[in-house]
């Protein structure tokens, strides 16, 4: 494996895309999360439990979705970056069986290599399901 | 008896708990899976022991066994509501310090505020913000993190009346 690409301050611009990723929410992957994160509450693997609290099916859970929008952000910044803020609402559940795509904007590029980043979690689906936003600081150029 | 919401506020609003020390160190292999889960092949994490950042609260707590002890959930569990279905809402994390493997951690909760509100899920629904702080062995703030959690009952007792509370 090799390092992510270093990213200064000096090279970025408002409104740069940030790459982002996808991932199917198929049964193994919802194992993945329970592993992952160890959340072992039913809501996320048992779908019986789920359906009884009036959900359609299992969801992905917070430490799941964060650490998605985290990739996003840790995949741009580099080594030398530092993630400073992260927050986000999930505002609609997502279930077993969809495709969701992280993604992450540049929103602001702020004083001392602050950088305020819109970043969100979206299926074809229903959309934008979880927005958020971030801040990160890049190094600056020697 | 109905829900008596404003005691439960009086009772519980900014109570905090004390600084509670993980049992083990900061680890490669929770970061193995952590990194497995969402396909991040990123080195810092699986070869050179960086702690992703939204980790920082998976190593302070004390782990999913004993349940009572699992971050913010046994804290929760003692406050009264109508129901005992829990959703986390919105979360927000500022970081102050990196990690690595081998740093210890521990952490401290606090109830922020407690409110009712009526969702689609269920009119008796409970909103407990909570604010919790991550240190380091130096007791240096390495991150504090905000949750907005939803208590509700199942469909089921909302149809019967049920409350526990």
């Amino acid at each position: 494996m090799s390092a992510t690409p270093q990213r200064y301050q000096e090279d970025v611009a408002n409104g740069e895309e940030l790459p982002g990723f996808s991932l199917e929410l198929t049964m193994t992957r919802m194992v993945l999360q329970v592993s992952g994160t160890q959340d072992f509450y039913p809501i996320h693997h048992d779908q019986a439990f789920a359906r009884s609290a009036g959900h359609p099916d299992i969801f992905i859970n917070t430490s799941f979705i964060r650490g998605c929008l985290c990739r996003v952000l840790t995949d741009w910044i580099g080594a030398d970056g530092f993630v400073k803020r992260l927050g986000f609402q999930m505002r609609t559940p997502n279930l077993l069986g969809e495709t969701i795509s992280a993604r992450g904007r540049v929103k602001q590029k702020g004083p001392d290599g602050h950088i305020e980043i819109e970043v969100w979690i979206e299926s074809a689906e229903k959309g934008v399901t979880v927005p958020g936003s971030a801040t990160v600081i890049l190094p600056a150029r020697r | 008896m109905a829900y008596d919401v404003k005691t439960v506020k009086r009772e519980w609003e900014g109570h905090e708990t004390a600084l509670a020390w993980r049992r083990y160190p900061v680890e490669h292999e929770p970061i193995r899976r952590h990194c497995h889960m969402i396909d991040d092949a990123n080195p810092l994490f699986i070869e050179e022991g960086r702690c992703p950042p939204v980790m920082v609260d998976f190593f302070a707590s004390q782990g999913p066994w004993p349940a009572a002890d699992f971050d913010i959930l046994g804290l929760i569990r003692r406050i009264p509501t109508p129901g005992d279905r829990l959703i986390n809402l919105n979360q927000e994390f500022e970081w102050f310090l990196p990690v690595r493997v081998g740093d210890r951690l521990g952490i401290r909760h606090k109830v922020a505020s407690i409110h009712q509100r009526s969702t689609r899920l269920d009119p008796l629904s409970v909103w407990i913000r909570t604010e919790t702080t991550i240190v380091n062995e130096r007791e240096q703030v390495v991150a504090r993190r905000t949750n907005q959690i939803l208590v509700h009952r199942t469909p089921e007792e909302i149809a019967t009346g049920v409350s526990r509370s």
